[in-house]
């Protein structure tokens, strides 16, 4: 199912031109791409503002030793202040970039003192952090995995996605659960990378798939004659062009990785306390819902966001890829099920 | 087709012996069942640890008392022997005994979630499809890809604060005022001229008149204090099943497709002299009663439309059944309300709860308990379904405008077929084959999102059983949740495969 | 015109033939009631408490069932700890005399008569007997009990155990055989050593003449007999286990344990106010009055509903949503302004458990009593409970003694003389005097999975860090199994005091006590003294002189006891703040519903 139909008729939302390029020039292949995803303004702004939030969030509280240029850690107790009501009192801009001045504690601060705005910068770090981190390791264990599997066919192949299947049998969130039970309390680093290990299997079928459809092609047929090897086949030569469907894909596995972390943290089964997570602080002020709303919306504005900006990305990735939306890659990395045993009738 | 089916099975089973003991291991070597006993200063604590070890065999290491659980496992397969022994609980509750409770409060809320996304999904998806880029579509985008961000939790939190907690305080004094009023009806008559498109003129008149009709209705309701005393009347039944069967004629059949509207007519004069002679029958009314009727409409319905015949008579069945059971589902809404006030009565005026899925002590017909039920899991249910119903909108949009640019779609269209023909007669059936595999897919994501709806809304149902497993270390529980989501998750695909196979004739099963 | 007349006779035809099948069919599922009720109608109305956790058994005393809901039902059913007395909210042990009365008649040997009132009745009609109170005696003292248990497996290896039971045997063990009058109705048990608890005991547990039923006896009495006839059970010579007996200790063990709603009546038979009336497991448990019940804590309500809500957010959106009239929260600053906010009636108090620090005597770290007191000197214990405890309940302190609590009547005048007053401040200057230029480093093992204990970690190491102390973080999630022989130097958890009862203290502060994890020698023989006092007085001196010794000693520092919060609707009236595992249900009867 994951492999092209063919070429089908022109669909009505990509422009001429860019048709006419796609298929003369493939060296240009890239820098269409790129041109694409460019041209494509709520992805390149959601880009931009991503790497600023985690720009903003790594600058202002620093990372480990190194000092960031906000006055308080997150670990800090200070005396409440303003009744732990946020000092912020003018409504920033976009990302507080002119709110910051006003005030000692503009996110306010929690119930034994520490400055909410150094807690949720930290919840943002530990986000960017478990995104990219569980992103990585899902993406090459599943790029690993399929491309063998998707290779080398036959016994090989069997072997990998039947392993596959048994880790996709258990939902994302049951396996988080019990792995964050396991090792939350060793720190987001760790987390981050155990959760990886459990959610590389929706990337491995994609890139098996798309192996598999490859490896029949003429090119590799070439360099298999002029003597490469399977790994340089593997990796020169047909990796590159399931690019797309791996970039894609990593991008919508980070954004889920947003939430997963958000729901473990929720359930207690993410990081603890005393390193922060976003998850974590709106769960452990729930209470605070309706006596001091700022501790729930804080970091539920940034979950939203950092979540939304990543799939709008993911988004934008997709449609520079694959234009004419023939996979709904949207879902693709949820789709995590074992592929039918099904064939084509000629 | 028998060899693949039993090929299957064997390989499902296998790779669920095989998950059951990745999990067990990783849940027994994480999980401290005898934390609390360990801190505790009671005298005989060796005693209490020693008597939870021996009950539960925590001296055998994980992957070996993995082999104890499994030959428990093993005894479920011997039909009609009934000696299931999924292991107990620290509290020494048979697994086996607690699961079918969770499972049915479960399933009960992840059906109705994913009916509900599958349906709403559906139909968003196609719409934004069939109006491309227009305001409605980007909107849909973008709300579609909110509700993809946004955790759970925080929706179902929402949810409690905003609907259930501030819709009961609304029905302390039911009277929506002057601004609400505007507002919803410009909301109201925004949703609906994007909704029929048109010119200027057109939608100007669509959004007038619809707003204005939204507002003077909630007016008309609020005046009267329809809120405490619900129920929709015999006037409005009439106008509504009349609507209903002019509306699933016109869509599933045409306009001038006569036979259709006489079947639609038929089943809507069946319904509204339902209505007015079944009330006396509505009062003693149990379950099984509301099911016989509701088998007798559908069978009424696919009746008429099959004497009612013609070279179409697929069509007029459909038609005929579409109109009975819609029809019959307001007499039965009108019925409900009609129960809304015994409801209100049980719960201190505030129908709406935030925790589990039945008032405790509250008895009564079946249209006080269904009212009940709704009451508790309208809010559960929609958390749940907001995971699921944007990927059906992405879905299905994507779906309809890939099926819609193809070849036998202009075809249809270049042989004057009417553009209500070529959408629901050719463009739909083969736009649901990818989703398919999406709701097998998404019947694993539902159970995993179960988890945190049901912390959140207090219900005793299988996320609360793996939760608090997991939460005191106690492994058999998570490992009875564990094997039916996962079997759930092989089921589901499966017959996902099955039906691509029936829906698409280009594949079939090797 | 014609086809459509045709069509329409013929599908009107079909469609009325299938009508008639229909509602015959209808006509054979319908229900026989028509109106509604809720129950709610008659006298006293119904309350419901919000609870964690779900009722998993009808006898909360074994090891497997030993848990707050449990217990909550138990207390209403009347058995283990509300037939003869109860505690109340100051831990006093108050006898319930119209149920029955209680009295310590000697000394020397220490004797202990029951009586009770010849018109108590079970909730079957069955007449409550000292059968009753012999058999509950049996399950409580194991005095049968024969068996020795591997430590690694905890399989019995030799011997028979027959009643299993969560609480210690310690002072029951030592009783022999009671004596029972003749008319029935009292017993009268003789201690072999004296026990200092002996007004816990509550002698009414499982009626008698179903556990007899159920072993296949005829009557109540045969089984005294049968007891009767019994030797105390001997681990070193065990005899052969008998059959009737192991079958209605089996009985009582297990058969109690449910997962629905028993169909079994025998289940439900209650010697208390309350009756099981239904239960929706997940959901919620209902007990009605008991209608033979003759003692003095009727209710004035008519029915108890306990609502299971384990998340404490959703207890408190609940109430405000009316679904339940009392929760139990884990209290914070922010459940108690929203409880506030939706005009419940807030309670609040102290739990009774407690967080405190403790020193290991075995590490080298702290061979000296000047680092322990240096370091101790650090702990800054105002801070902790300000940002933790203070928010919840403004009038909290600072916990000043290892063995009682402020409810304690003893407390206070033991606070002013043990020496606490020693650690009343953070002294970094008096640590730093203390420590002469060392810089001792100090494991503090904690729970990392408890938010409170996190905060109180970072406090004391940035405190102690002012004093040259490096504390090292030793917390894990695991901690509970680390306390015996982990690799920590200092320990930071919490105690359950009972608040009452004194055989806690042999357990943390006698040298080989489970819960001495500190290897803390220096109160032995005290500790292992207060457990054979009867005289109170005696008792206290005993007490007192520990604390003082332990503070002396710079054994290390109670902190605070956790904050505790009712939250209840106004429609219910008379509940008071509890901080034992009974919790609200405490004074059941008082409570009242205003229409």
């Amino acid at each position: 199912m994951s492999t092209p139909t063919g070429l089908g008729p022109v669909p009505p939302e990509m422009p001429a031109d860019e048709l006419a390029v796609a298929n003369s020039v493939p060296e240009s292949q890239g820098r269409l791409i790129w041109r694409r995803f460019v041209g494509n303004k709520v992805a390149v702004a959601s880009v931009i503002i991503l790497l600023a939030i985690i720009v903003f969030s790594f600058s202002a509280i620093g990372l480990g030793p190194i000092p960031g240029w906000w006055k308080y850690g997150y670990k800090e107790l200070n005396p409440q202040a303003n009744g732990g009501n946020p000092t912020l009192s003018v409504l920033p801009q976009f990302l507080g970039g002119n709110g910051i001045s006003l005030g000692d504690h503009p996110f306010g601060q929690d119930r034994i003192g520490k400055d909410y705005f150094a807690m949720t910068m930290r919840g943002i770090q530990n986000s960017a952090l478990v995104m990219v981190v569980l992103g990585l390791i899902a993406t090459v264990l599943g790029v690993v995995v399929g491309a063998i599997a998707g290779y080398y066919r036959g016994i090989v192949d069997a072997i990998l996605m039947r392993v596959t299947d048994i880790f996709i049998v258990i939902p994302a969130l049951v396996i988080g659960s019990v792995v964050g039970n396991w090792f939350g309390s060793l720190g987001a680093p760790v987390l981050a990378i155990m959760l990886g290990f459990f959610s590389w299997m929706g990337i491995a079928r994609l890139v098996r798939g798309e192996f598999l459809s490859l490896r029949e092609r003429e090119f590799v047929e070439a360099a298999r004659v002029a003597g490469a090897s399977d790994m340089r086949i593997i990796f020169k030569h047909i990796l590159p062009n399931a690019a797309g469907v791996v970039i894609v894909s990593a991008t919508l596995i980070m954004a889920s990785a947003i939430l997963l972390e958000t729901a473990l943290s929720y359930l207690g089964y993410g990081i603890r306390s005393p390193d922060v997570s976003l998850g974590l602080l709106i769960s452990s002020n729930q209470s605070a819902f309706q006596t001091r709303p700022w501790l729930f919306w804080w970091p539920g504005l940034f979950i939203v966001s950092l979540a939304l900006l990543v799939n709008f990305i993911g988004d934008g990735l997709r449609d520079a890829f694959d234009p004419r939306h023939r996979r709904f890659k949207l879902s693709k990395m949820r789709e995590t099920r074992p592929e039918p045993e099904l064939e084509t009738a000629p | 087709m028998v060899s693949f089916i039993l090929r299957r099975i064997l390989v499902s089973i296998l790779i669920l012996v095989a998950a059951s003991f990745l999990m067990y291991v990783m849940v027994g070597y994480s999980a401290q069942p005898l934390q609390d006993l360990q801190g505790s200063n009671s005298p005989n604590k060796q005693e209490l640890i020693n008597a939870r070890v021996a009950r539960l065999d925590l001296d055998v290491a994980p992957p070996l008392r993995w082999v104890l659980w499994i030959s428990g496992v093993a005894k479920c397969a011997i039909p009609f022997a009934n000696a299931c022994d999924l292991g107990s609980t620290i509290s020494n509750a048979q697994v086996v005994d607690i699961l079918p409770n969770a499972l049915a409060a479960t399933v009960q809320l992840v059906t109705f979630a994913l009916v509900l996304a599958i349906l709403l999904g559906v139909t968003i998806g196609i719409i934004t499809a069939l109006r491309q880029y227009s305001g409605l579509d980007n909107t849909m985008t973008f709300v579609s890809f909110f509700l993809y961000s946004l955790p759970a939790f925080l929706v179902a939190v929402l949810l409690k604060e905003f609907i259930a907690i501030g819709f009961n305080d609304f029905l302390r004094d039911p009277v929506i005022g002057g601004l609400a009023l505007v507002v919803i009806g410009l909301i109201v008559g925004a949703i609906w001229q994007s909704l029929l498109g048109g010119d200027a003129k057109r939608r100007l008149v669509v959004f007038l008149v619809s707003g204005l009709a939204t507002s003077g209705v909630l007016l008309v309701m609020s005046a009267t204090g329809w809120f405490m005393r619900p129920g929709l009347g015999a006037i409005p039944i009439i106008v509504l099943v009349a609507a209903i069967a002019l509306g699933s004629a016109t869509l599933l059949a045409g306009l001038r497709n006569r036979r259709a509207f006489i079947t639609a007519g038929i089943n809507a004069v069946i319904a509204i002299v339902a209505y007015l002679t079944l009330q006396p029958l509505f009062d003693v009314s149990s379950a099984g009663t509301l099911f016989i009727l509701a088998v007798a409409t559908a069978a009424v319905g696919l009746l008429s439309g099959f004497l009612a015949g013609g070279f179409d008579r697929g069509q007029n069945m459909r038609v005929g059944l579409v109109t009975a059971l819609l029809s019959g589902a307001v007499v039965l809404l009108d019925r409900f309300m009609q129960s809304w006030g015994d409801l209100l009565t049980a719960t201190n005026g505030r129908p709406i709860a935030t925790v589990g899925s039945k008032t405790p002590g509250l008895s009564g017909d079946v249209w006080l308990a269904g009212l009940d039920t709704f009451a508790h899991l309208t809010l559960p249910t929609i958390a749940l379904l907001l995971i699921s119903f944007a990927g059906y909108t992405r879905y299905s949009r994507a779906g309809m405008l890939e099926v819609l640019s193809l070849d036998y779609i202009r075809t249809a269209r270049a042989k004057g077929l009417p553009e209500r023909t070529v959408i629901v007669r050719h463009a739909f059936r083969n736009m649901l084959i990818p989703l398919t595999t999406l709701v097998a897919f998404d019947v694993g994501a539902l159970l995993g999102g179960a988890i945190i709806t049901e912390k959140v809304f207090a219900i005793p149902g299988m996320g609360s059983l793996f939760n608090a497993g997991l939460d005191r270390g106690d492994l058999n529980p998570v490992m009875g949740y564990f094997l039916v989501v996962a079997a759930m998750a092989i089921t589901f695909n499966f017959l996902a495969d099955m039906a691509y196979a029936g829906l698409d004739p280009r594949v079939r099963i090797r | 015109m014609s086809i459509r007349g045709k069509l329409f006779r013929k599908s009107l035809c079909g469609v009325a033939v299938l009508g008639v099948a229909a509602l015959t069919l209808t006509a054979c599922t319908t229900s026989g009631s028509t109106g509604t009720s809720t129950d709610a109608a008659a006298g006293g109305g119904t309350v419901t408490v919000a609870v964690v956790n779900d009722f998993t058994s009808f006898n909360n005393q074994t090891p497997q069932s030993n848990l707050d809901t449990n217990g909550q039902v138990g207390y209403l059913m009347g058995n283990y700890g509300s037939a003869f007395s109860y505690i109340d909210k100051d831990f006093k042990i108050v006898h319930e005399e119209k149920f029955g009365t209680f009295k310590k008649t000697s000394d020397d040997p220490q004797t202990v008569t029951y009586t009770l009132n010849p018109d108590d009745k079970w909730s079957d009609g069955e007449p409550v007997t000292a059968d009753d109170m012999v058999l509950s005696w049996a399950t409580q003292s194991g005095y049968y009990n024969s068996s020795t248990t591997d430590a690694a497996s905890g399989d019995v290896v030799s011997g028979t155990q027959y009643f299993e039971i969560a609480a210690s045997t310690a002072g029951l063990d030592t009783t022999a055989f009671p004596t029972v009058s003749d008319d029935n109705l009292s017993m009268t048990l003789v201690y072999g050593t004296p026990y200092v608890d002996w007004e816990l005991v509550n002698p009414i547990g499982q009626p008698a003449h179903i556990v007899a039923k159920k072993a296949g006896l005829g009557s109540a009495a045969d089984l005294t007999a049968l007891m009767k006839g019994l030797p105390k059970g001997d681990t070193a010579n065990p005899v052969a286990a008998d059959p009737t007996l192991k079958a209605a200790a089996d009985f009582v063990n297990t058969g109690y344990d449910v997962t629905a709603f028993p169909t079994d009546p025998d289940l439900l038979v209650s010697s208390g106010p309350m009756v099981p009336t239904g239960w929706t497991p997940g959901q919620s448990f209902t007990m009605e009055r008991n209608k033979y019940y003759v003692g003095g804590m009727i209710p004035k309500v008519d029915k108890i509903v306990m609502r299971v809500i384990p998340d404490a957010n959703a207890q408190v959106t609940a109430l405000q949503n009316g679904e339940v009239d009392i929760i139990n929260p884990q209290a914070s600053a922010d459940t108690l302004t929203a409880l506030e906010n939706t005009g419940a009636d807030v309670l609040t108090g102290d739990q009774v458990s407690y967080d405190h620090l403790d020193l290991r005597f075995d590490q080298p770290v702290f061979a000296d009593l000047k680092v322990r007191q240096a370091f101790l000197k650090t702990i800054p214990r105002q801070q902790i409970l300000d940002s933790i405890v203070t928010p919840v309940n403004p009038d909290a302190k600072v916990l000043d003694s290892q063995i009682w609590v402020p409810a304690n009547d003893a407390y206070a005048d033991s606070v002013a003389n043990n020496g606490s007053e020693d650690y009343a401040e953070v002294d970094i200057d008096g640590a730093k005097a203390l420590l002469a230029g060392a810089t001792p480093s100090i494991r503090i093992l904690y729970n990392t999975k408890n938010p409170n204990r996190v905060d109180e970690f970072q406090a004391i190491q940035a405190s102690a860090a002012k004093a040259g102390i490096t504390v090292v973080d030793a917390g894990s999630p695991d901690w509970s199994s680390l306390l015996e022989g982990g690799d920590y130097d200092a320990s930071l958890f919490g105690w359950i005091s009972p608040g009452v009862g004194s055989a806690g203290i042999s357990q943390i502060f006698s040298t080989d006590g489970g819960g001495n994890y500190n290897q803390y020698t220096g109160t032995n023989d005290d500790a292992i003294a207060t457990q054979t006092t009867l005289d109170p007085d005696e008792l206290i001196v005993l007490e007192k002189k520990m604390d003082k010794q332990m503070f002396a000693d710079a054994y290390g520092l109670p902190l605070f006891q956790l904050p505790g919060v009712f939250g209840v609707s106004k429609r219910v009236s008379g509940v008071e703040y509890m901080g034992n595992q009974t919790g609200p249900f405490w004074n059941f009867w008082q409570w009242s519903v205003s229409k």
